[in-house]
C-alpha cells in the first residue's frame, strides 16, 4: 500500500494520548466523607502500571480510531500497474494543431512551437498514428494519417519535421475553436471507418501561444467524441509588450473635403505589457521612419484607445500607418484605402424630358442620391438621336418604357447579349413587339389590365437579390403601393422567364428573363403616378439601388477586410470579368465561373480592376491578434473539454510529476479513505457503547475503578 | 472487644488493659439507643462520693472570721462581734457543697464522622453522658453547654429532679453546625458561667490552636478548671485507607482528591504536629488534657476523668504545670 500524502501518518502518534490518558488513575467517582481536609492535600494523577492498564477494549478501540483517522488522511491506495494508455500496442492516433497564427510571428513562438511538435512526434510510440496540421482562420493539413501511414516508419518523423519546416506563421486570425472541431471530427471519421483495431479516441495535441484573442466559437455545448483527449502544450512570449494598431471603418457618407478625412485608429495594449507610451504615424513602404510629424499616444497596460490619424502626408500616398514603440512589429502597421467615390451610369432610353412629374425620368433622376462614396449618372438619349455604342459602353444598366426603334432595339440586345442588364416598364401594351424584339421571340402577347379600383402586390420571391432588402417582415408589406392599371403579359410565350412579382390577380408584375449573358427586367406596370404609386414609396429607392446593385454599378461597400476573409465579388452581378491586385503584385482573375471566392491572405492594399473602375480596398490583420495575452485556463476548462494535464518534458522532474499524477488517479478511482472513514465512525460508534456501558456501570455502584469515560 | 490497636493507642498505659477484660466494648454498648441508659452501665459499678468543695461560698455553716478590710461586702459584717470587740469581723462560712461541673460538647459536622458502627459525636455524647450521670450521682450539680460554630444548648449547673433528664434529652439532639469553631463558644461559656467550676470541654479539637489558647487563657484566668478531653477517630489517628479516593469535607463540603499511600505520611505528620501542640499548650496552661480513641472503652475515660479529679483534690490551682494524657 503507498500514501498520496504520506506526512498525515504522523498523526498516528496521537494514540500516545489515549495509551497515556489511561495510565493515568483517573479521579474516580467514589467519595468518602471526611471529618476534616485540614490536615490533608490534593494528590496529583498517578500513573499506573502497565500491567494496570484497564479498559484494553476502550483504549485499543481508540486507538484503533486515531489509527484509522491517519491512514484515510494519508490518502492510501494500493499500488498496481496503471492501465496501460489505451492499448499502447495498437497506437493511438493523435494529430497535432500548430498555431500559424499571426500572433505565432512574435519573437521565437514559431521557432519553439516547432521544437516541440517535433518532439511530441519523436515522443510517440511505434505504432502511434499522427496527423500534423496548422491552423490559422482555418486548420491546414501538413501531414495527414494516410500519408503517416503510407510512409516508411523511419522516415515519418523526418518528413513532417520537414513539412513544419515549410510552414510559418501567417498573417491570420486564431481560430482556435475551428481547428480543435476539425480536428475532433478527423478523429472521429477515423475510428468510424477504422479498420486497424486501434482504440477508440485519440489526443489532440495543440502547440499554440493560447491568446487571448483565440476564437472559441463553436466548442460550447460540443459533444466531444469518445476518448479523445486534448493536451495544451502552450508557447509563452519572451517579451511582453505588445500594441496593436486597428483602423475603424469609415461609415461616414456625408460628403466633405478629402484632407479633412482622416482615419481614426484604435490602438489596443495587451495586459501583460510593460510600456505604454506609442508613436503613430504614416509610413512609406517597408520603411520604419514616419512621413511627417508621429502622433504620441498613451494607452495603459489592457486597454485601447481611439485616435485620429495624423496629418496625410501632402503628395505622398495615404495606405500605411505604422505604430512604433512596442516589443513585437508584427501587428503595428495597418493599411488605409482612402474611400474613393464610384461613378455609376444608367441610360435612360425614350423621348421624356424629365421635366414632367407624370413621367418617368422624373422620379428616376430623383431616386438616386450623391454620397461621399458613390454618384450615379442618369443618362437620357432620345429616340430622335441616334445611340452609340459608346453611349452604352460605361453604361450599368439601361431603363426604357416605352417602343424603341429596330436599330436601337438591336444595339440593346447585343448588350443584354454580352452581359448587360435592362429594366423595362411597360407604359403601354404598344410597347409589346420591343420587348419581344429584346428577348429574341417573335411576339409576346400584351394586353391592358384595368383592375377594378387598384391591384396589389401579391406574390413577391424575396429570395430574388432584387427583393432580399425586403425580406425583413419589417419591410415586407407591399400592400401600400397601389396598382391603377397594367399590363397583363403573357410569359409562357418567353422562354426562362422568371416572374418575381406577381399582382393580386395572378398576373405577372415582375419578370427575369435572360437574354444572353445578360438579364432584362420587365416590370409590367409604370411607377409613375398614372399607373401606380411605386415611385411615391418608400420601396421605390431600395428597389432601384438593389437593381443597380445587381447590374455591378453599386456595390455594397465593405469597410473593413481582414486577413483570412473571402472577398464577395457580388451575387450574379459580375457580368464581365474583374482582376484582383494583390499587395504582393499577384494579379488574380475572377470571373462569374469561378467556384470559389478569392482569398485575402496578406495584409495590404487590394485592387480589384474591372473595364469600368478599380476598387482598392485594405486588407488588414485581425484586430483579435493584437490580444496578446495568454488565455485564462479556466476559459478553456470552463468549455468542457477533455483536456488532459501537459508534460512537457522528460526530465527527472517530469517523471516525478507524472508518477505522482499516476497515484493522484490510482487514489482517486479507489478512495481508500471513505472505506477509512467509515471504519474509524464504525469504531467511534463501537467506542461510545462500551464507553456508555461503562459509565453506566459506574452510576449503577458497582466498582469501575479507573474508568476513561468518554 | 477489640484488639488493641497499634500506634495511636500505643500510648495508653499499660495498667488499662489488664482492666479491658471487664470493660465494656463501646461498639456493643452504643447499640443501646437511650443515652441515660448508656450511661448508667457504665457509671454502674462507680460509687459517688462527695468532693471537697474548691468553693468557699457563702453556705449555711460558719467556719471562720476574717478581719474586714476595705472593699469587703459590709453586709457579712459580723455586728455582734462588732459589738463585742469594737473591731470588725467579716463571717466565713464552709459551704460542703458538690462539685460544678459544666460539660462543653463539640456538636460540629466534624464529629458526624465516625469510621467504625459510631461516630465521634455518639462517643462524645454517650462519655458526656456517663460523665454527667456519675457526677449527679455524686450529687454535684452538672451543667451542659452543646456547641458548633456557635453556642447551641446551655443547661445550667444544677442538681434537681429532671435535670439529668434534659440534659439527656439535649446531648441526643442530632449535630447540625457546620464548622468547629472554639473560639465563639468558649468565649461565650466564660461569660455565661460566672461560678467557677469545672468545665470539661469535648471535642475532636480539629481547628486551629490559637483560638483555642486565647479560650483557654482566658477560662482558667477567672478561675475554673478546665479539662480538655479530646475524641478521634481511629481513621484519623492511622489515616489507614488505601484507595484514591474524593475526600469529602464533612463541614465544608469541600472536594479534594487524594491518594491516601502518597500522603500518609504526611498527614500522620501534621495530626501529630497538631496534638503536640495542644499538649503542649495544657501544660503551659495547666489544663488536663486526654486524648481518646473511640474505639476505647468509656470505663477508662471515667477513670481517668477520676484520677485527674483526685490529683486535683489539693485545691484550686490556676497556674502550674500538670501532666497531660496521650490518646488511649
Amino acid at each position: 500500500m503507498s500514501f498520496l500524502a504520506p506526512l498525515f501518518l504522523v498523526g498516528a502518534a496521537a494514540i500516545a494520548l489515549p495509551i497515556l490518558f489511561h495510565l493515568i488513575r483517573r479521579t474516580t467517582r467514589e467519595r468518602m466523607p471526611f471529618s476534616s481536609l485540614m490536615f490533608l492535600r490534593p494528590s496529583p494523577p498517578r500513573v499506573t502500571r502497565r500491567s494496570r492498564l484497564e479498559n484494553i477494549l476502550l483504549l485499543l478501540l481508540r486507538c484503533l480510531v486515531l489509527c484509522l483517522l491517519a491512514v484515510g488522511f494519508a490518502r492510501p491506495f494500493l499500488q498496481r500497474p496503471m492501465p496501460a494508455p489505451p492499448d499502447a500496442e495498437a497506437g493511438r492516433r493523435i494529430v497535432v494543431l500548430v498555431d500559424t497564427s499571426a500572433s505565432m510571428q512574435r519573437g521565437g513562438l514559431w521557432d519553439e512551437a516547432r521544437a516541440k511538435a517535433q518532439q511530441r512526434l519523436r515522443a510517440g510510440g511505434a505504432n502511434d498514428s499522427f496527423a500534423v496540421f496548422t491552423f490559422d482562420r482555418q486548420p491546414h493539413a501538413l501531414l495527414s494519417f494516410e500519408e503517416w501511414t503510407t510512409l516508411p516508419v523511419g522516415d515519418r518523423v523526418a518528413v513532417a519535421g520537414q513539412r513544419l519546416a515549410t510552414a510559418h506563421p501567417g498573417s491570420g486570425s486564431t481560430h482556435l475553436g475551428r481547428a480543435l472541431l476539425a480536428a475532433a471530427e478527423l478523429l472521429q471519421d477515423r475510428n468510424q471507418t477504422d479498420t486497424e483495431n486501434r482504440p477508440g479516441g485519440g489526443e489532440i495535441v495543440v502547440i499554440s501561444d493560447f491568446q487571448d484573442g483565440s476564437r472559441l466559437e463553436g466548442l460550447q455545448g460540443f459533444d466531444w467524441p469518445r476518448g479523445v483527449e486534448v493536451v495544451f502544450d502552450p508557447v509563452k512570449a519572451r517579451r511582453k509588450t505588445n500594441a496593436g494598431l486597428q483602423v475603424l471603418p469609415d461609415l461616414d457618407e456625408t460628403a466633405r473635403p478629402q484632407s479633412e478625412a482622416r482615419p481614426r485608429l484604435r490602438v489596443s495594449n495587451a495586459a501583460e505589457s510593460e510600456r505604454e507610451q506609442f508613436r503613430i504615424g504614416w509610413v512609406a513602404g517597408n520603411s520604419s521612419s514616419f512621413l511627417g510629424p508621429p502622433l504620441d499616444v498613451y494607452v495603459p497596460p489592457g486597454q485601447s484607445r481611439v485616435f485620429e490619424a495624423p496629418a496625410p502626408p501632402a503628395g505622398m500616398p495615404a495606405e500605411r500607418l505604422a505604430l512604433t514603440g512596442d516589443d513585437e512589429p508584427f501587428d503595428n502597421v495597418a493599411f488605409v484605402a482612402p474611400p474613393r467615390r464610384e461613378r455609376t451610369r444608367v441610360l435612360f432610353l425614350g423621348d421624356d424630358s424629365g421635366g414632367d412629374h407624370t413621367h418617368s425620368l422624373y422620379y428616376l433622376r430623383r431616386a438616386f442620391l450623391e454620397t461621399r462614396f458613390q454618384e450615379v449618372q442618369i443618362l437620357q438619349r432620345s429616340n430622335h438621336v441616334a445611340l452609340t455604342s459608346s453611349d452604352l459602353d460605361p453604361v450599368h444598366l439601361f431603363v426604357c418604357v416605352d417602343s424603341l426603334p429596330a436599330d436601337r432595339v438591336r444595339m440593346l440586345k447585343d448588350r443584354l447579349s454580352a452581359g448587360g442588364i435592362g429594366l423595362f416598364a411597360l407604359s403601354s401594351a404598344a410597347a409589346a413587339p420591343t420587348v419581344a424584339a429584346l428577348v429574341g421571340v417573335d411576339s409576346i402577347a400584351v394586353t391592358e389590365a384595368t383592375p377594378a379600383g387598384y391591384a396589389l402586390l401579391g406574390q413577391i420571391d424575396f429570395s430574388h437579390p432584387m427583393f432580399a432588402a425586403f425580406a425583413d417582415p419589417r419591410f415586407s408589406d407591399f400592400t401600400k403601393i397601389h396598382f391603377w392599371r397594367h399590363r397583363r403579359l403573357e410569359t409562357n410565350q418567353i422562354p426562362g422567364a422568371r416572374v418575381l412579382a406577381r399582382f393580386d390577380s395572378g398576373d405577372p408584375a415582375l419578370l427575369q428573363i435572360p437574354v444572353g449573358r445578360g438579364t432584362l427586367f420587365v416590370l409590367t406596370a409604370g411607377w409613375i403616378p398614372a399607373d401606380s404609386q411605386l415611385a411615391l414609396s418608400s420601396k421605390f429607392v431600395p428597389w432601384l439601388y438593389s437593381l443597380l446593385e445587381m447590374a455591378g454599378g453599386f456595390r455594397v461597400r465593405v469597410t473593413q477586410h481582414v486577413v483570412g476573409d473571402e472577398l464577395d465579388t457580388g451575387t450574379g452581378s459580375t457580368n464581365t470579368a474583374t482582376r484582383l491586385r494583390k499587395p504582393d503584385g499577384a494579379l488574380e482573375t475572377l470571373s462569374p465561373d469561378r467556384p470559389r471566392s478569392p482569398l485575402l491572405d496578406i495584409p495590404g492594399i487590394y485592387a480589384l480592376e474591372s473595364q469600368q473602375s478599380t476598387q482598392r480596398f485594405a486588407v488588414n490583420l485581425d484586430p483579435a491578434e493584437s490580444l496578446t495575452t495568454p488565455l485564462p485556463a479556466e476559459n478553456l476548462e470552463r468549455l468542457g473539454l477533455p483536456t488532459r494535464p501537459t508534460i512537457t518534458s522528460q526530465d527527472k522532474k517530469s517523471e516525478e510529476k507524472l508518477r505522482h499524477l499516476q497515484a493522484t488517479e490510482l487514489e482517486s478511482r479507489q478512495k481508500l479513505w471513505r472505506w477509512l472513514l467509515a471504519a474509524a465512525l464504525a469504531a467511534l460508534l463501537v467506542e461510545t457503547w462500551v464507553a456508555g456501558r461503562a459509565v453506566r456501570t459506574i452510576v449503577d455502584g458497582v466498582p469501575a475503578g479507573r474508568s476513561g469515560s468518554t | 472487644m477489640k484488639p488493641a490497636v497499634s500506634s495511636p493507642a500505643a500510648s495508653v498505659p499499660a495498667r488499662d488493659y489488664g482492666q479491658r477484660g471487664a470493660l465494656i466494648d463501646p461498639a456493643s454498648l452504643m447499640r443501646i439507643r437511650s443515652l441515660e441508659l448508656r450511661a448508667k452501665v457504665v457509671v454502674e459499678g462507680f460509687w459517688t462520693g462527695l468532693h471537697r468543695s474548691p468553693y468557699h461560698g457563702f453556705s449555711v455553716e460558719f467556719t471562720e472570721y476574717r478581719q474586714y478590710s476595705p472593699g469587703d461586702d459590709p453586709r457579712y459584717l459580723d455586728w455582734r462581734l462588732y459589738a463585742r470587740s469594737d473591731r470588725y469581723y467579716i463571717k466565713k462560712f464552709e459551704d460542703e457543697t458538690n462539685l460544678r461541673c459544666h460539660l462543653l460538647v463539640d456538636n460540629s459536622r466534624s464529629m458526624s464522622y465516625g469510621s467504625l458502627a459510631y461516630t465521634k459525636g455518639q462517643y462524645a455524647n454517650t462519655l458526656a453522658a456517663t460523665l454527667a450521670y456519675f457526677l449527679f450521682l455524686q450529687g454535684d450539680a452538672t451543667g451542659l453547654l452543646t456547641f458548633d460554630e456557635g453556642l447551641r444548648d446551655f443547661l445550667p449547673a444544677r442538681h434537681r429532679k429532671g435535670h439529668l433528664r434534659q440534659l439527656m434529652l439535649a446531648l441526643e439532639k442530632p449535630a447540625g453546625g457546620t464548622s468547629t469553631d472554639l473560639d465563639t463558644p468558649l468565649r461565650h461559656a466564660a461569660e455565661i458561667v460566672t461560678k467557677r467550676g469545672l468545665l470539661i470541654l469535648i471535642s475532636d479539637l480539629l481547628a486551629p490552636v490559637a483560638s483555642l489558647e486565647r479560650n483557654l487563657i482566658s477560662l482558667t484566668a477567672r478561675g475554673h478548671q478546665v479539662q480538655l478531653l479530646q475524641i478521634l477517630d481511629p481513621a484519623e489517628l492511622r489515616f489507614d485507607f488505601k484507595k484514591a479516593t474524593v475526600f469529602e469535607d464533612l463541614e465544608t463540603s469541600r472536594d479534594l482528591y487524594v491518594d491516601p499511600a502518597l500522603i500518609r505520611k504526611d498527614y500522620l505528620d501534621q495530626v501529630g504536629v497538631h496534638n503536640q501542640s495542644i499538649r503542649s499548650l495544657c501544660q503551659r496552661l495547666g489544663v488536663q488534657h486526654d486524648c481518646f480513641s473511640t474505639e476505647r472503652p468509656l470505663e477508662l475515660a471515667l477513670f481517668d476523668f477520676l484520677r485527674a479529679q483526685l490529683r486535683r483534690s489539693g485545691g484550686v490551682k490556676r497556674s502550674g504545670t500538670r501532666p497531660t494524657r496521650g490518646p488511649g
